[in-house]
Formats: structure tokens, C-alpha cells, sequence
């Protein structure tokens, strides 16, 4: 590992809170009692940042938030463009967004979720202009996590604990401060010449080493090989996974990589006399009885194992194909989708049955 | 990730609406003229792609390009009134304005077809997308073999382009068959399914080619009878669709195995999604 180089707590906090004051600041915070990725003008009430203890913070810490960082650049809602309508003319206003940001604590696989994103969105032409604007505007601070959460599975997809290869800058907590590696150019310039950290020379590394293989020792979820898939379009097991899906589509809200979006026009307040609205878009899922629904009324994909079966294959199968995702795929093994759901469908169970199937 | 982007997708063109024709009950057919941008994008748009029509302020739906760029600079949509946004373009008029997206999609392949005999299948507002196919072939009918057309609707009133049928059927080495499931009293063809029509009709599928749209489940009869008249699925095209919001490849909201119908379709032959369409049904 290449750092370059060690800053205590409190420098660390000092940087943050002068880049608050000069960029937009995004920071897991508790938002009524949600840890969420959110805008802050100041990080010192952050209690898990500045190192006060206390149940909260045991809670809320190093858990992953309870949505994705891909929000900073897929809101759950955006403008795309505003419609100014007056008698027979229309005239029409891009509204892209154009403000810096930092993204200070993104977990190593969200990081792997924006990767993904960004074959979806930018990789695979034409690109789009909304995400690859917001993209191009943000920069994100890594921050290695310190143990599995319950339902993480990320070691099993090839991400690792303390993984830096999709961030512009990685921190890995360390005795009583942060070891900072700089990724990208973006991340270099994000430090610009203000020295706040020192150098690692004198400092004894080898339990940074430990930690990561701490990730391997964990227990592995099979994942059924992409070539395999295809037998299992057809078996009978989708309706027993899915017999108690209630079509709610959290998984798909609280996913990183669920990228589906429903378009739609909403009214705003008129202006000197132009009927004013809103083009917007806004995240959908497939789980959705009526999201494949077609001109006539019919709907493919009516029954929830149908539904549940193509989630699976869109992450397993479909997207690594469509976007050339390069031997991963489409899930980062966050495990959100297996919190938030309210029957208790565990993703690494539906994978786990699938591995079994094809070595039956 | 220095990817530039040349343009925005999602921003339409304006295109101002030039007609307003009744092509059947509840079915207009649109005319819209676009300038700056939106001409230079539609000036060599192919039969099978697919545009977005915006009725601004209540939304956009995806419709299949009823129109030739060899007939015209005006772009021509069926409208069918069945949502919002369709309920919306039908109470535009001349001079009003709409959002254009497109041109987008891939496209039959013509002249793969040329030198072949073609029978063209319609099912309802499904004939939209397949009348550039019709008036390709008939605007350069030494090109292509003997060509059938079967033209079916639930019911005589629900029939797309009654006022072509003469031109079609005068066309040499042409013929037209017509069939519905319920018909008025005047009616004087075929009732039942177009799948029974193309039986009885039955084409050779020797050097032929079958190009099939309509809702799925006529897609998918259709494609056994065509099997039963000894069409391989290389020979059957279809062209598909879903209520799709980006045309880009983006919304997900299309795919059909791993295909997007967006951007690998709308247009496919059976042999990559036979299997597939069951999914779709």
C-alpha cells in the first residue's frame, strides 16, 4: 500500500470543516435517525468524526448509510429540464446541476457502486449528461470500514474492507488517526498544498496488512456463474424465493446499482404568465406490478417470482453482459437490501439457493 | 471518466404538429415538421425507429415512426389514446407544439430484405411501425420479391391507413389480406385471428422473410404459425416495445433478457429473442 501520508483526528476534522466552508460537504450524518449522506456547513456536532463515544455513535458507526452514496449522482428525484408554456409557444431550459462537491466517509462498496453506475451511465454511449455533470462535480473521500456488518457480503464480490480503487482518496483509520492515500488526480487536488497530514516513514504498518486479510477469512456467499444462469430462468424456484415479496421495492431504493428510472412532468408556480413545469425523473423499480406495463394494458412480468427472478438476473447475468462490467457484477454485497426488507428476503440466501440448484 | 458529452438526450426537440388526421377510432395520425436541431437529427431516420413525443407539462411515451424520410421532411406518429400522455396528443392540433426525441433504435434491414419475398404482419396500432417497411418496399418494388400483407384489428373500426389499402393492393406482384375479430355489417373479409388468416393465406417460406408487430401475445402465435409454415426464426423479424423513459439504454425499464429494446432493438429477428419473448407474454 502506498500512503501518503498520516493525520491525526482533529487535523482531519480542521480540513473538514474548512472545505465546508468553501464546497459542498456531503458527510454520513444521523438525519432523523437515519445515517444518510448529507450536505453539513459545519463537521464539528458530528459525533462519530470528532470521536465522542456513546451508544449513537456505536450504532451508527462504521456501519454504511442507509442509502447509497450513488444519490449524490442519481438523485431519488431530479429536474431534467423545465417546459415555460404561453399560448402555442413552449420554450424549454436544461436544468443540469453545477455545484463542487465533496462526499467525505463513502464505504469501499459504494465506491464500487458509482464504478458500476458509470458503465451504465457514462461508459456506455451515448452518456448521461446529468450523471456524468454531478460525476464530473464530485469528489469522494473514502473510509475504509473497520468490520463487516452483519449483512455485508462484499468480500464475496472481490471488494475488500479497506478497498481504495474507486475513490479519489482513501482514509483508513489507524492508532489515533488516518492513513490517507491519494487515488486519482481529483484526490490530489482535493489536498491541494495544505499539509495537514505527515508522512508514514516512522509509523509500523504491518496491522494495516492484517486488516485487510481479516476480509478474506470471512465467510464466502456462492455466486452463481454467469454462465449458469440461464438454466435457471426457467426452474421453479423463483416462486418459492419470492412467494412472500410484497413488490414494496425498498431493495431496488436502497441498492447502489438499481438504476431504473420513471419519467414525468410536474406543474410549478407560473411565471409572468408562462405555465411552468418540470420534467423530472425519478428512481422506479422493476419490482414494481405495473412497471413493465405496456400501450394496451398489458403487463409482462406480472407475478412477483417474475419480478424478483429479473432483479437477480439483472444483477447476476443482464448488466454485466449489457454494460461490459468486466467479471463483476451488478451488486456490491452492501447487504441493504436484506435490511430493509420487510419480509426478510436475504439476497445471500436467494444466492446461496441458486449455487445449489446448478450444482444439482 | 473525461468522457464528453455531445449532447443532451433528454432535452426534446421542438417539432410543431402540421396535421391532425383520424386514422381510426381513438387512432390520430400526427404530422410534425421540427427545424433547427431536430431536422438535421431526423434526416436520414430508418423504417423501425422509434421517437419520443413529449405533450408538455403531462409527460413523453416512445412511439414507432410511422413515416419514410423518402415521402417527406414531416415525421408521422399513430396516436392511440389509451394514457395520459397519449389523452394529451390527441387534444393538440395544428400549430401546437410537441417534444421529438429521436431518432432511436436500430432499424429492419432493408436491403437484407431485398431480392427476398416479404410478408408484413400488423396487429392493431401495432401496423404503425411496419408502414415505413410498406412504402420502402412499394417506393422500390423491383427491389424485393412477392410481397403479402396481413392487416388485422380487434374490430373493423380499430383498422390503421384505410385509405392506403388501394394503393397497396394496385401495387404489382402485391396483395393485401384484412382480418378482424368482430366487424360491422358492411365488413367484407376475413374474421378471426391473423393467425387463422395466415394459415389459410399460407406464404413459402422459401426465400421469404416475415416481419411481425402487434401486442405480444399475437407476436408470439404468429411466430409458431410462421415455425409451422416452415419460417426459421432467422427469417422472422419482429419489432417490440415497452414503456420505456430514456431511449439511451439507461432507464432499464426495457430490457428483455439482457436485450434493451431501446438500444438493441426495437427490431429483432427470432433468433435472438425467440426464447425470450416467453418472458414477455
Amino acid at each position: 500500500m502506498n500512503y501518503e501520508g498520516f493525520c491525526t483526528r482533529d487535523a482531519l476534522v480542521n480540513w473538514l470543516d474548512d472545505l465546508a466552508g468553501q464546497v459542498s460537504l456531503v458527510i454520513p450524518v444521523n438525519d432523523s435517525g437515519f445515517l444518510l449522506y448529507r450536505q453539513v456547513v459545519s463537521v464539528a456536532d458530528i459525533a462519530w468524526l470528532v470521536g465522542e463515544s456513546g451508544p449513537s455513535t456505536e450504532q451508527m458507526y462504521p456501519h454504511r448509510p442507509v442509502l447509497a452514496v450513488k444519490e449524490m449522482f442519481f438523485p431519488s428525484t431530479e429536474p431534467l429540464v423545465k417546459i415555460k408554456k404561453k399560448a402555442q409557444q413552449v420554450l424549454l431550459e436544461e436544468t443540469l446541476p453545477d455545484k463542487p462537491q465533496v462526499v467525505f466517509g463513502v464505504t469501499p462498496c459504494d465506491a464500487r457502486g458509482v464504478r458500476i453506475m458509470d458503465n451504465i451511465f457514462i461508459e456506455d454511449l451515448p452518456a448521461d449528461a446529468y450523471y456524468t455533470r454531478r460525476r464530473e462535480n464530485v469528489t469522494m473521500v473514502g473510509l475504509a470500514c473497520q468490520e463487516m456488518g452483519e449483512s455485508c457480503f462484499c468480500t464475496s464480490l472481490g471488494g475488500a474492507l479497506d478497498d481504495p480503487s474507486d475513490m479519489d482518496i482513501m482514509l483508513t483509520e489507524f492508532e489515533e488517526g488516518f492513513l490517507i492515500q491519494v487515488v486519482t488526480e481529483k484526490g490530489r487536488s482535493l489536498l491541494g498544498k495544505q499539509k495537514f497530514y505527515s508522512d508514514t516513514s516512522t509509523l509500523n504498518l504491518d496491522q494495516v496488512t492484517n486488516r485487510a486479510t481479516h476480509a478474506a477469512i470471512s465467510p464466502l456467499i456462492p455466486i452463481p456463474d454467469i454462465e449458469a444462469m440461464p438454466r435457471l430462468f426457467n426452474h421453479e424456484i423463483w416462486d418459492r424465493l419470492a412467494e412472500s415479496c410484497l413488490s414494496c421495492r425498498i431493495c431496488s431504493y436502497v441498492c447502489p446499482t438499481c438504476r431504473c428510472f420513471d419519467l414525468r412532468d410536474e406543474m410549478l408556480p407560473s411565471e409572468n404568465g408562462y405555465e411552468c413545469y418540470q420534467r423530472i425523473r425519478c428512481w422506479d423499480s422493476c419490482s414494481r406490478d405495473a412497471y413493465r406495463r405496456i400501450a394496451g394494458g398489458h403487463t409482462p412480468r406480472a407475478t412477483e417470482a417474475e419480478r424478483l427472478r429479473n432483479r437477480i438476473f439483472c444483477k447476476f447475468n443482464y448488466s454485466p453482459r449489457q454494460y461490459g462490467l468486466e467479471g463483476t457484477v451488478a451488486c456490491t454485497g452492501c447487504g441493504r437490501c436484506i435490511d430493509a426488507c420487510p419480509v426478510n428476503i436475504d439476497i445471500t440466501e436467494i444466492l446461496g439457493c441458486l449455487a445449489e440448484v446448478v450444482n444439482e | 471518466m473525461n468522457r464528453k458529452v455531445d449532447k443532451n438526450q433528454m432535452i426534446p426537440y421542438l417539432g410543431k404538429i402540421t396535421q391532425v388526421n383520424d386514422l381510426a377510432a381513438d387512432i390520430k395520425l400526427l404530422g410534425v415538421e421540427l427545424s433547427n436541431g431536430g431536422a438535421e437529427a431526423f434526416c436520414d431516420y430508418n423504417p423501425g425507429q422509434f421517437a419520443f413525443l413529449s405533450a408538455f407539462g403531462v409527460g413523453e411515451a416512445p412511439f414507432g415512426i410511422a413515416s419514410t424520410v423518402n415521402r417527406g421532411n414531416v415525421l408521422e406518429f399513430a396516436v392511440q389514446r389509451l394514457g395520459s400522455v397519449t389523452t394529451a396528443l390527441h387534444e393538440l392540433g395544428e400549430g401546437d407544439y410537441v417534444g421529438v426525441r429521436g431518432p432511436m433504435g436500430n432499424s429492419f434491414p432493408m436491403e437484407q430484405f431485398q431480392g427476398k419475398n416479404l410478408v408484413v404482419l400488423g396487429g392493431g396500432i401495432g401496423g404503425a411501425p411496419l408502414r415505413p417497411v410498406i412504402q420502402t418496399i412499394l417506393d422500390n418494388r423491383n427491389d424485393y420479391g412477392h410481397f403479402s400483407i396481413l392487416w388485422a384489428a380487434r374490430h373493423s373500426s380499430l383498422l390503421i391507413f384505410t385509405e392506403e389499402y388501394e394503393n397497396w393492393r394496385m401495387a404489382p406482384d402485391t396483395e393485401l389480406h384484412l382480418t378482424v375479430d368482430r366487424a360491422d355489417k358492411l365488413w367484407g373479409h376475413n374474421i378471426g385471428l391473423i393467425t387463422d388468416l395466415l394459415e389459410k393465406v399460407a406464404p413459402s417460406a422459401e426465400n421469404a422473410i416475415a416481419i411481425t408487430c402487434g401486442p405480444p401475445v399475437m407476436i408470439h402465435f404468429t411466430g409458431k404459425m410462421l415455425s409451422k409454415l416452415g419460417f426459421q426464426p432467422k427469417q422472422c423479424y419482429v419489432t417490440l416495445e415497452a414503456r420505456m423513459h430514456c431511449g439511451i439504454g439507461k432507464c432499464g425499464r426495457c430490457n428483455l433478457g439482457n436485450k434493451l429494446i431501446c438500444v438493441d432493438g426495437p427490431v429483432f429477428s427470432m433468433a435472438e429473442v425467440g426464447e425470450l419473448l416467453e418472458s414477455f407474454l
